[in-house]
Parts: C-alpha cells; sequence; structure tokens
C-alpha cells in the first residue's frame, strides 16, 4: 500500500474539490453545461460532519464531470475503493424526451441500468426544452416528466427534477442543489463509515508487527483530505491530530530504530508550514515515515486546516509548542545532525510561524484575550528564535557584542551546548581568518560598567565554551583539562598568536568535510593533538556553520557584526513589541533593556534612555532592586551623555537609595561625587531633585513640640542620610502641614547648612510663627550647590527602608502644637484695699506666667495722672512661691545653689529704666511680684464730714491708675497690656458733730475718726485749727479734752475725740489778716501696716530704719464748723401719752408744753402780750377734740416761762394715728424747736368687747 | 536541580529569593523569577483560562522554555513562591509537594511576632528550611 504513496500524493495535488458526475443520457450537457457551472461553487450547503450533526459549509467547491470523462472511467477498482474521497459524490441523470412511448421503450429501461447501482447517488434532471408559447409540447413533456417521476421518484426520496431551458429557473436550481446536497451529503456519509471502519480495523492491528503506518496514514489521511474537500476543516484536522498522536504513539517504539532524518541539505530550513516540501515517498521508511520530514509534514498541515479555518492564533500556539518539543526531538539526535542543525531549525521555524500566523492573523477580529494570547505567542516565538540567534552568534564569535544582561543570560546560560559527536576544527585554509579572530579578541576591550562598577559578568555560556569544545572533540581526556585552561590563559594573557601559528592538523579536513553530514560518529580520524583555542574554536563554528545554514539570509545575518546586530535587534524588538500587546509587560520591558544597550552601544543615547528609564520604573515599581542595580548605572550614563542633568541626578540619587548591599562603598561614595560635583559646579539653574528615598525625616520621638500663638520656636527633626559620606546641605528647610487643614498647611521652617552624617542625623530648624493648631512633617526641602531637592518621605525611626518602596503614608503624629492665642500671663496688683495718699507707697503687681516662660521678660510702667513713680528708690521683685504651682519640695534642688529657683523666695531689687524694668531669668517661670513705690498726690485736704457736710468722699478721687505693658516670649513677640487701677485714701475719714453743751455756750466738738486704711493708726497727737467764729474753750491749745493719746485706731474701726469750743471771735486773727474759713484737724499719727494687704508706712520711713526713728505723719483734714443759722426761742414739746393704751372712744388729756428759750423782747409773738394764741389741729375723721381748738395762751416773754396746753381728745379710729397737733400761728416757725420735731404717730387700740356704742365718761 | 525559590509579596515586590546554583549569576534567576510573574498575573487576571484551577493555589508550570522549568503557587493572601528548575523532567506531584512543605515554612517565618508584613524575610530558620526542602526535593517521591 505504501507504494501508493506518490499516487495518492499526485491526487491529493490535483483534486481539491468534490465531483459531481453527469450521466448525459440525452446529450444534453453541451446546451446546458454553462449553467451549471454558474451555479458553483454551492454558495451554501449543509452537510453532516463526522458525529453526523449538521453541518453547514460555504462555497464548497465541485465539478461536474460527464461520465464518459476520462478522469472517472480509468480507474481501478481498487484504486476506486482506496481513493474514494475522489469519486463523484452524486450523479446526475441528465435527460430529456418529449415522447411518452420513446421514454417507455428507450429512456426508461436505460435509465434503469443507470440508476441499479446502489453505490451512487443519483437524480434524474429531466431537461424540458418546449418552449412556453408551444402548449403541445410542454404538455407532452409534462406528462413524460410525470410519468419519470413515477418510475424513479418513491415516497421516500423525490429523485426527479425538470429543467425548462425557456421557463423560470431559480426554482430549478434551489431544487437541483438541494438535490445535489442530499446526493453529497449521503454520499460523504458513507464514505466516512467506510473509511471509520477500515481505520478502526487497522487501529486494532497497531501494535502487531505486521502493522503498517503508510496504510494506516492513506486511510487517515484520505478522510482528512475528504472532509477537507467538503469544508469540513474541523474534521480534517481531527484526523491530523489523531494521525499525530498515532504516529508518535507508534514512531518511538521500542526496538525500531529508524532514521530520524534530517540531514538532507535544506532541512535545516524549518518545513513546518510547508506541507509540499518533500514528497511522501520519499520520506518513507520501511512501513513508517522519517520523524524529521514527518511531523513538519503533520504540522503543515495542521497548520494550513487552521489557518482555513481562520484560527492563526492556534497556529502559533500549536506552532510554539511543536517547535519545543520538535527541538527536544532534535536533542535526541542531534549527534547525526549536522553542526547546530537544532539552533538553525529553530530559529527558521519560529521565523515562519511568525510570519505565516502573522499574515494570516487579522486584528479585533477574535476576543481581546485571545487577542493578548496571540501576541504573546509572537512574542514568545520571536524570543525563542533570539535566543537560537544569539546562540549561534556567540559561537561564531560574537559573544562580546551580545548584552550580558540577566535576560541573556537566562536564556542563553541555562542552554546546552549544541552537542555533536564531534565538535567541529578548523579546516586548513582558515588559518589566516582564526589570526584575525585572535586579533579582534585581543583588540576588544572589557566593557567597563559606569561609575566604575565592578561586577562579575552574568554567563552567557553554560559553561566555558573552550573546555566544552575541546572535550566534544574526539579523546581529550579528562586530564587535559588543566591543559585547556592553561591554553585559555595563554590565549587571554596575549601569548595566542604564537599558536595560532601553527597550522592546524591536516586531520581535520576529514572532520570539515563531515561537516555537514555528521552521520556517522566514527569517522572522526585521530586523536586532535592539541586543544583548539577560543579563536580556532570560532572559526570552526563558523564553518561548520556554513556548512548547515542553507538559507541565506541567517547565514548573511552571522557573517558580519553588523549584520549580527540588525537580526538580533530585528528579533529583539519583535519579541518586545509583541510582548507589549500582550499581557506579558514585564518581557517586553525588560526586552526594550536589550535594545537601549544596543542604541547605547551606537551612540543613540535618546532612545536608550527612554527605554533604559522603563525598565528602571518597572524594577523599581515592584521593588526589585538587584535588577534595578543592574540597569540604573546604564539609564545614568545616557542622561549623562544627553546632558539631562536633571535625570542624571536623580539616577544618582537613586543609585544611592538602592539597598546598600548591592553597591561597593566605594561605588556608592563615587554616586555622592557625581551628585556634589555636578551640584556645585555645573549645574546652571538650579535644578529640582526628589530625595525622598535617600533622605528621610522624622521628629524627634516625645511630645509634640508645644508653641504658643505668635511665637517663633526651633524644632528639632531627625534626619536619616544614605549618603555613604557626609553630606553639605547649603540650606534645609521643612514644610509642617497642618492636620486640621490641608489648604492652610504650609509653614516653612529654616535652618543653615547643615553637614549630614551618614546615618542619623539631629537638624535643628528655626520655626517662624505659625497660626495656631497642631502640625505634622510635609516635605523636607534644601539645597546643595544649585540643586534643590526635597524629601516626601518620612522613616519611622530607622534609615530609610528601602523595602517601602510604595509606602508614603504620612505619619500622623504631631510634631508641633501651636495654641490658639489664649492669656500667657496674668498682671493685677496685690491688693485692693487703698494706700496711703500723698504718701510714698509700695504697689504690688502680681505677674503670674500662666503655663509659658517669661524669659527676658520686660515691663512697662506707666503711670496715669496724679500718680508718679518714685525714682529715687529701686524697684523690688519678689517671688511669691505660695502661688506658684511646683511644690518647694524639688528633690535636685538641695545642695544646688541655683537649682529650683521656686524652691526659695527669690527676691531682687531692679531698676526702672524709661519706665522700663526687666524680668531676671529666676522670675520667667514663678509667679512674682513686683514692688514699685508710687506716689499719689492730692493737693485737695480732705473734707471731714459732719451734719453741715454729710457728704463722704468719693472713691474716685482717690483713684489711680497704672497701665503696664509686659513684652515677653522669645523675641517679645507676645505682649500682655492691663491698666490696673490702684485705690489711695486719706487714712481717716473724719467726721464730726456739734452738741450744746447748755452751759455757757460751750459746745461740745465730737470728732470721729474711722479708718479708711487695712493698717492700724495711731494717733499721736491731735489738734484743731478753728475757723473764725469759733474759739477754743478750755485750755485753748486746740487739743481735745477727755483723750489720751496715743489712740489707736484698728482698720476699719472708729475713734473719737472730743473738743471743747465756743463761739466767739478771736481778735488775734483779724490781725494776720486772713480770715480762715475753714477748721483744720492735724493728726500726728503713726502707720502700722503690711503692704501686702494694704496702706503701709511710707517707702521712705522703711529705709530710715528702726521704730526710734520713727516719723509721724500728720493728717490734716478739714472740718467745716458752722454757726447756727436757725435760733429757736420757743419750743413746743409733746408731752407723753398716758402709760395705759389707747382705746378708742376712751377720752385722752393730750398735753403740750411751751416754753421760752431765751428773750423775746425784740419778736412780736401775739397782739398782746404776754399771750400766746394756739391752735390744736387734728383729722376730724379720727380724733374729736373736746376742749378749745384755739386760744391765747398767757406766757411772759422771759427766758425759761413755760406753760402747759392741755386738751382733751377722743380717738375715733383704731390704728396707728397721727395724733393732734399744737401750733402757734402767731410765732415765725422758724423760733420754734419742736419736740419730736416732725409729725408722729400713736396707737389707738379698738373699743373694749363689751362695750357696744357707748361711750363711757 | 532546583536552582531558585522565592516568594514574591502580593504587590509583586521580592520578599525572599534564594538561589542554589554555584555561580555567582543570581542576577539571571531574579529576571526569570520576575518574568514568571508576568505568567502569574495573567493567569490571575484571566480566572476564564485558568477555569477549574481557580481555587487551586498550584499554578503548576509558567514557563514551557527548553532549559528550566518555572513552577507557581499562589497563596489566598496572593503571596507567590515561585520555584525555577533545571530538571526539565519534574513531577507534578513533587513540586505540589515542595510547595506545600515551602507554604508551610512561609506561614512559620511570617507567623513571627518580629517579621513585618510586607518586608523581606530575613529569618535564617526560614532559609535553613528552604533549603532543606529543596535539597529534599523530588526524593520522597522518587525514592
Amino acid at each position: 500500500m505504501a507504494n501508493y504513496l506518490a499516487q495518492f500524493q499526485s491526487i491529493k495535488n490535483s483534486c481539491d474539490h468534490i465531483v459531481i458526475a453527469v450521466e448525459d443520457v440525452s446529450d444534453l450537457w453541451p446546451t446546458v453545461k454553462g449553467r451549471f457551472d454558474e451555479r458553483l461553487p454551492f454558495r451554501r450547503a449543509c452537510l453532516n460532519n463526522k458525529t453526523r450533526n449538521p453541518v453547514f459549509v460555504e462555497n464548497l467547491n465541485a465539478e461536474f464531470i460527464l461520465t464518459t470523462d476520462s478522469r472517472l472511467r480509468s480507474r481501478f477498482p481498487q484504486e476506486q475503493s482506496l481513493f474514494w474521497f475522489r469519486e463523484p459524490y452524486a450523479t446526475v441523470v441528465l435527460v430529456t424526451c418529449e415522447d411518452l412511448d420513446e421514454f417507455k421503450t428507450i429512456l426508461k429501461p436505460r435509465l434503469k441500468l443507470i440508476v441499479q447501482n446502489d453505490e451512487r447517488e443519483w437524480f434524474i434532471v429531466f431537461v424540458s426544452r418546449a418552449h412556453p408559447s408551444n402548449d403541445s409540447a410542454t404538455k407532452s413533456a409534462k406528462k413524460v416528466y410525470d410519468k419519470v417521476q413515477v418510475e424513479f421518484s418513491t415516497k421516500k426520496r423525490e429523485r426527479c427534477c425538470k429543467f425548462d431551458i425557456h421557463g423560470p429557473e431559480a426554482l430549478f436550481w434551489e431544487d437541483l442543489e438541494s438535490k445535489i446536497m442530499e446526493c453529497v451529503r449521503n454520499t460523504l456519509d458513507r464514505r466516512v463509515q467506510f473509511y471509520e471502519d477500515e481505520i478502526r480495523k487497522l487501529s486494532e492491528q497497531r501494535f502487531m508487527p505486521i502493522w503498517n503506518f503508510c496504510n494506516f496514514f492513506i486511510l487517515k489521511e484520505s478522510l482528512a483530505f475528504m472532509f477537507e474537500m467538503a469544508h469540513l476543516y474541523e474534521d480534517a484536522l481531527r484526523e491530523y491530530d489523531e494521525l499525530e498522536l498515532c504516529y508518535l504513539e507508534t514512531v518511538n517504539m521500542i526496538g525500531k530504530q529508524r532514521d530520524f532524518g534530517g540531514v538532507e541539505h535544506g532541512d535545516d530550513q524549518a518545513a513546518l508550514l510547508n506541507p509540499g516540501n518533500k514528497p511522501l515517498s520519499q520520506i518513507v521508511q520501511d512501513d513508517s515515515f522519517r520523524e524529521f520530514e514527518f511531523r513538519q509534514y503533520l504540522f503543515a498541515y495542521q497548520s494550513k486546516l487552521l489557518f482555513k479555518l481562520n484560527r492563526p492564533f492556534e497556529v502559533a500556539s500549536r506552532g510554539y509548542s511543536f517547535v519545543i518539543s520538535f527541538s527536544k526531538s532534535l536533542t535526541l539526535h542531534e549527534h547525526k545532525l549536522p553542526f547546530c542543525m537544532r539552533e538553525v531549525w529553530v530559529i527558521t521555524a519560529c521565523w515562519d510561524l511568525i510570519t505565516a500566523s502573522s499574515s494570516e492573523y487579522k486584528a479585533g477580529v477574535v476576543a481581546p484575550d485571545i487577542e493578548k494570547e496571540f501576541y504573546r505567542l509572537q512574542g514568545d516565538l520571536f524570543s525563542l528564535g533570539r535566543v537560537k540567534f544569539l546562540r549561534l552568534a556567540y559561537l561564531v564569535g560574537y559573544g562580546n557584542d551580545i548584552e550580558r544582561s540577566p535576560v541573556n543570560s537566562a536564556s542563553l546560560s541555562m542552554l546546552p551546548w549544541p552537542r555533536p559527536s564531534v565538535w567541529p576544527s578548523v579546516p586548513t585554509e582558515a588559518s589566516s581568518e582564526v589570526l584575525e579572530k585572535e586579533k579582534l579578541i585581543l583588540q576588544t576591550t572589557p566593557k567597563t560598567k559606569h561609575f566604575g562598577i565592578q561586577r562579575k559578568k552574568l554567563p552567557l555560556e553554560p559553561t566555558v565554551l573552550l573546555r566544552e569544545a575541546n572535550r566534544r572533540r574526539a579523546s581529550l581526556s579528562a586530564g587535559n583539562a588543566f591543559e585547556i585552561f592553561d591554553g585559555h590563559s595563554v590565549m587571554t594573557d596575549g601569548s595566542g598568536p604564537d599558536g595560532s601559528s601553527k597550522s592546524p592538523n591536516p586531520q581535520k579536513k576529514v572532520g570539515i568535510s563531515m561537516s555537514r553530514t555528521f552521520s556517522s560518529p566514527g569517522n572522526f580520524e585521530g586523536p586532535p593533538d592539541r586543544p583548539m583555542r577560543i579563536a580556532e574554536i570560532h572559526v570552526a563554528a563558523q564553518h561548520a556553520l556554513q556548512g548547515t545554514i542553507s538559507d541565506e539570509d541567517l547565514w548573511k545575518s552571522l557573517s558580519t557584526v553588523e549584520e549580527f546586530e540588525k537580526k538580533y535587534l530585528e528579533l529583539t524588538k519583535g519579541a518586545a513589541d509583541n510582548y507589549h500587546r500582550s499581557w506579558w509587560k514585564r518581557h517586553g520591558v525588560v526586552l526594550d533593556g536589550e535594545i537601549a544597550a544596543v542604541c547605547f552601544r551606537h551612540g543613540n543615547f535618546d532612545q536608550a534612555a527612554k527605554s533604559y528609564e522603563k525598565v528602571c520604573a518597572l524594577y523599581a515599581g515592584e521593588g526589585w532592586q538587584e535588577l534595578l542595580a543592574d540597569v540604573l548605572p546604564n539609564l545614568a550614563e545616557c542622561q549623562k551623555m544627553l546632558n539631562d542633568q536633571a535625570g542624571y541626578l536623580s539616577s544618582c540619587i537613586r543609585l544611592l537609595s538602592l539597598d546598600k548591599s548591592l553597591f561597593l562603598n566605594k561605588e556608592r561614595e563615587a554616586f555622592q561625587a557625581e551628585l556634589v560635583r555636578l551640584a556645585h559646579s555645573e549645574l546652571k539653574d538650579p535644578v529640582p531633585l526628589d530625595v525622598s528615598s535617600l533622605i528621610t525625616f522624622s521628629g524627634i520621638p516625645g511630645p509634640p513640640l508645644e508653641l504658643c500663638d505668635g511665637d517663633p520656636g526651633t524644632l528639632s527633626v531627625t534626619v536619616w542620610s544614605g549618603f555613604p559620606d557626609d553630606m553639605t546641605l547649603d540650606s534645609v528647610s521643612l514644610t509642617l502641614m497642618a492636620t486640621f487643614n490641608a489648604d492652610v498647611g504650609a509653614k516653612a521652617v529654616r535652618s543653615t547648612t547643615a553637614v549630614l552624617k551618614p546615618g542619623r542625623n539631629t537638624v535643628t530648624l528655626s520655626l517662624l510663627p505659625p497660626k495656631p493648631g497642631s502640625y505634622v512633617l510635609g516635605v523636607l526641602t534644601g539645597q546643595i550647590g544649585q540643586l534643590r531637592f526635597r524629601s516626601h518621605s518620612f522613616s519611622k525611626g530607622g534609615p530609610a527602608d528601602s523595602d517601602d518602596f510604595m509606602s508614603y503614608e504620612k505619619p500622623t503624629r504631631p510634631i508641633l502644637k501651636v495654641f490658639k492665642p489664649r492669656a500667657l500671663v496674668d498682671l493685677a496688683a496685690v491688693i485692693s484695699s487703698p494706700l496711703l495718699i500723698n504718701e510714698i507707697q509700695w504697689t504690688g503687681i502680681v505677674v503670674r506666667p500662666i503655663d509659658y516662660l517669661l524669659k527676658g521678660a520686660i515691663l512697662h510702667i506707666d503711670t496715669g495722672p496724679g500718680l508718679s513713680i518714685e525714682k529715687s528708690f529701686v524697684i523690688e521683685m519678689e517671688s511669691c512661691a505660695n502661688l506658684s504651682q511646683s511644690e518647694p519640695d524639688t528633690p535636685n534642688s538641695s545642695g544646688s545653689q541655683n537649682g529650683s529657683p521656686t524652691a526659695y523666695k527669690q527676691s531682687e531689687q531692679l531698676t526702672l529704666e524709661d519706665g522700663k524694668v526687666n524680668f531676671p531669668d529666676w522670675a520667667s517661670d514663678v509667679d512674682s511680684v513686683i514692688w514699685v513705690p508710687i506716689w499719689a498726690k492730692s493737693d485737695s485736704l480732705p473734707r471731714g464730714s459732719s451734719s453741715v457736710s454729710p457728704q463722704r468722699p468719693n472713691m474716685v478721687d482717690g483713684m489711680r491708675t497704672i497701665a503696664l505693658n509686659l513684652e515677653f516670649g522669645a523675641s517679645h513677640n507676645q505682649t500682655f497690656e492691663r491698666t490696673i487701677a490702684v485705690h489711695f485714701s486719706d487714712p481717716f475719714h473724719v467726721s464730726s458733730r456739734v452738741i450744746d453743751r447748755c452751759n455757757e455756750g460751750t459746745l461740745l466738738l465730737q470728732v470721729i475718726l474711722q479708718s479708711q486704711v487695712q493698717a492700724t493708726l495711731t494717733v499721736y497727737d491731735a489738734w484743731l485749727e478753728l475757723q473764725d467764729g469759733f474759739v477754743h474753750a478750755g485750755r485753748g491749745d486746740g487739743r481735745p479734752t477727755l483723750v489720751s493719746f496715743p489712740l489707736a485706731v484698728s482698720p476699719t474701726s472708729k475713734g473719737g475725740i472730743i473738743f471743747n469750743i465756743s463761739l466767739g471771735r478771736t481778735i488775734g486773727k483779724d490781725e494776720n489778716g486772713a480770715e480762715q474759713p475753714e477748721s483744720i484737724l492735724n493728726i500726728r499719727y503713726g502707720i502700722s501696716g503690711d503692704r501686702t494687704s494694704g496702706a503701709h508706712p511710707p517707702v521712705a520711713m522703711e529705709y530710715s530704719g528702726s521704730d526710734s526713728a520713727r516719723k509721724d505723719l500728720t493728717f490734716r483734714s478739714v472740718l467745716v464748723l458752722q454757726r447756727p443759722v436757725l435760733d429757736p426761742c420757743m419750743a413746743v414739746g409733746f408731752l407723753p401719752l398716758p402709760s395705759v393704751d389707747l382705746r378708742v372712744g376712751q377720752l385722752v388729756p393730750m398735753k403740750w408744753r411751751v416754753e421760752i428759750l431765751k428773750d423775746m423782747e425784740d419778736k412780736e409773738i401775739s397782739k398782746h402780750n404776754e399771750e400766746v394764741l394756739y391752735e390744736v389741729n387734728a383729722n376730724p375723721e379720727n380724733w374729736m377734740i373736746a376742749g378749745r381748738k384755739r386760744g391765747y395762751i398767757p406766757l411772759s416773754k422771759k427766758q425759761g416761762s413755760r406753760i402747759v396746753i392741755s386738751v382733751l381728745c377722743v380717738p375715733l379710729v383704731a390704728g396707728y394715728v397721727r395724733p393732734p397737733q399744737l401750733g402757734l400761728p402767731n410765732v415765725d416757725e422758724s423760733d420754734i424747736s419742736c419736740n419730736p420735731p416732725g409729725p408722729h404717730l400713736v396707737c389707738i387700740m379698738p373699743p373694749a368687747l363689751s362695750s357696744s356704742f357707748c361711750i363711757p365718761v | 536541580m532546583i536552582v531558585c525559590v522565592a516568594v514574591v509579596g502580593h504587590q509583586n515586590n521580592p520578599l525572599y529569593i534564594q538561589s542554589f546554583t554555584e555561580a555567582d549569576d543570581a542576577l539571571k534567576l531574579h529576571h526569570i523569577v520576575h518574568c514568571s510573574l508576568d505568567v502569574v498575573d495573567e493567569r490571575v487576571n484571566n480566572p476564564k483560562k485558568s477555569g477549574p484551577t481557580l481555587n487551586e493555589t498550584f499554578l503548576g508550570l509558567l514557563y514551557p522554555t527548553e532549559n528550566y522549568k518555572v513552577y507557581g503557587y499562589l497563596t489566598n493572601t496572593k503571596v507567590k513562591f515561585i520555584l525555577v528548575t533545571t530538571d526539565l523532567d519534574v513531577r507534578d506531584v513533587d513540586v505540589r509537594n515542595f510547595f506545600r512543605r515551602f507554604h508551610a515554612a512561609y506561614v512559620d517565618a511570617v507567623s513571627n511576632p518580629f517579621h513585618v508584613p510586607g518586608k523581606k524575610i530575613t529569618s535564617r530558620t526560614f532559609a535553613e528550611r528552604v533549603s532543606n526542602i529543596v535539597k529534599s526535593f523530588g526524593l520522597s517521591s522518587t525514592g
């Protein structure tokens, strides 16, 4: 059966559509062929797939072939069954007949003969040539057709249709197509069934020795091909998949050693998308196929079907797995394959897959995730090809041009070297190339990393190539390893060219000639006499590859460094671009870095920087510091080249802020040196820079600094420097953020130059007066040369945590609290009781700081009118410990002289300068009292009060004010103003009473001294200077009588002094010419009081010392005495009523006594001498007067004459009523002194109960 | 041979990377682990694809490369464990077993009250335990 392979293939190639046989019974075909062919391909058809489910296919290709055609005729029956798929799927019997008899006699038997073959699906097309206008012809045609239907159609199946050439066609075509489809469907089903049965039969014998894969293959592929023809691609694909499975299962059966294949020229180019690469008959081997070709063949068909199914994504995905698994197979057979065949094959396979799938792929057709996956696969294919390409390039000596990056290292260093049976040797004619190569190797200087970073280079090779190559060269024993390394060192230290001058062993020529077909490893003759040098290995590999690679494009890419780089870029870019379009962003970005490295090498720094930035951002974003440390120096170098100072600086900062273990200290210092150099010299304009990762800061642990509103202050912050060396900052400032309101946040604090040591530093910043509120740390900014740096990151009490790449969390702990304006200090007068006026007195001002230091405070004292500060005396300041909050038992105060000022009562004398007092230091935090000597002056003499001038002195008169202004705070920014009132008064208030002694006209003058101050006053002496009209009675020295001095007057108590005076005139006074209008009381007194409680001895006296030198004070007060203005000459007195109760209706005698007080010679009191008119007035509702109401009474005008008038009265109502009054109408009221002087009331009881209206007499 | 194991935090930040190669080429393993996060991300972000393994912590083979294999494991706190091995014939059971033990070790390490969550794992005990797990990889089931 295997012999049919060639035929099978040619059939497949020639036939790609289903065939419909036309049995042209009535020679009609030439006339209708054109119209039949027009219907092709069938636009829509419904077929059954392998599982007998209807599937709609479109554009089904078909061909009408006459049964008489040679293609259908000349087939052997066996062929027919084997290649059944190409047999007609339907037979159209084309007949026409207009005569019923003719039909019966000729046509019918013929038709019966045709359709008796059950194998065929047939139906009859009756062509009616009758013109519709020709009625009889139409009718007879119809009759014949009816007959045909009766004969051939069954109830089950309609097998006839009628085609009117001149009639309407649409219906017929529809009918025809459906009939054809029915036939095709049936045929297909039958054939599928047939193939399936055959295949099953063969499958069952799969593990038998007679099993022949080729037979199985032909059947299986025939089925697949049939499906493909019927556009049932899914089924076709499934057949191929099964075929592949079956092949893989059988091909590696133990005991069957087969040729792998792949040793022919051109095999290195993958043919996995080219099904017609080799004819099947060429790859057949025994009863099966060579794996190398056949698997590619199968994949090619699969991908072809997938493309037809419009699934390029699947091609890529299956292709990638295929390449991987096929590559494994190649590895297994590598010893038989040409040198690096595997690599070359993978490269070309990837390349083919990429081009094919991407050209078939239409973006946007599939679901987004499939699309991403597709691009990912493209990227994978690109990078797989890229890796293999790099490997080849390394072998031919472009290793120095391959970046030793992690990505290259990861893919190359784990990729084993090719394992040919014998490593290729240098051909003889290549000695000049070896020389050249060696020169090149010597010339290449190892690339140094920027900033002098020294790193061990990442390996690109799984093992040392030199060793591997020499080991693979025949029989270099393990003992030669030493030699190899020796040779290596020789090569590297420059004495290599010596060795290369030796011509290689001519025997190696054989190896070269064999290099294309290393089919038999034993062929290699003779052991090489010495190990190869690296240049030789490269040259040998190059020559060997030249033999392997048949793809000119690939070979060109490996021929020169430039071409290599071009291809390398192409592959890398392809991979990167596709990865970018997929989910695998990291892969894409990392490959961008590889592109950047090439750009960098070619001086395209701009592009390089852009790509490197992406890579750095990727690594930095996720905290892969080790990888970042590898790329970042490259970025920095690019930026340096581009003169991108900001970027360069920021890269330096980032380098510095990487984990310390990633760089040597020396390298880190180099970064810093770069930074400082740039900052101080090269920068023209200030450059902003974020150093958050390097400089972090935090507040000093503990409670926040508390400030009062308006106070400046200093804030200490801990700054962690990540610099490896000391760093001088030209300025540092810190922004504080208010916690209450984000808008009104920023308050800058400044500091001057600061030097940051590596690690922890404490920086003190002076604080501008902030607004009230609490603040947290904001941004640290500063300047290094022209560099304006800022840091947003807060350390939590430790150095910048490199792991914390995403945490810029704000510290919530306030660092500064500024209180709302409040009273910081209180000034008050010590006492409220009055001080002595006109004397120098101490007035105390209590200074009470309220949780606030008064360091360096200045008190301005400004006295109001009528008050002055006595400058000749010092001001005293003392602490009042009893007021201070702290207890005196401060433990550490003992022993230390200045331990705690509050523990002792401090006192200090201060001087007043320009009305200002400077506070001593000790007074800054304790309550203290300032004693200021003041003198309230009052020119007016105090006036005593008496019945004549009863007013008391006004308190306001003694009021004085002191305006105080305290400047305090750290920079005297706080002020406190207060005006305190000081009350002054005379020591005494004097009041007087004068009483007639009724004896010789002497008057008693009682002077009452009331103390007005909170001090004990002692009167030592008192004398009175009388005004005109009065003279001293008695001794006449003006001293009081009846008083023994000294007289002590306690606070707020009274004392009295009595003077004897009489009316009279002092002649002597007139001589002075000045009349004294008022009397003046002089009191010599002493005062003993405490300034803390009130009035006290004057300041001057205190200084004068002890009691012995006591200086008495003098108090003068005006007393106003008045001569009597009223001088009554008569007195009327109401005599007391009887003691018994007055009752209503009871008769009461009212008595008045009238007395002449002094001689009334000159006054006319009545017309009648010696008689006085009287009149009793009473309210008639209250009183009934029983006697004479009005009349004359005899009374002599002589002094002392008296008479009693008695009148009977009856009270009429009970209660308090006004008694009747006696008036003397003829006498002037001013001459009468009444007693009681005003109206008064008497109590009248109600009448006794027993008596009714009966008034007892 | 296991060449590298890694713990990657839920923000894809490396928490622990230990390579077990002789050569000084840890960086390339960093790269492999880092890039394999692409695959983890893809699987996590496309639950459709992972299908029935949605609730499975073991992510399986991430990379079907020719030369090494990368296996992944995703804890329920989105911490990823990555295993890079150069063994090309690795049994899934072994890897699952490895990850289970590794997970236990990780849980013990981060349960240390002195460990700051989300920070690199610096515990020496953890490192020792991991290297023991790595050494015994594949032994239990093969032997």
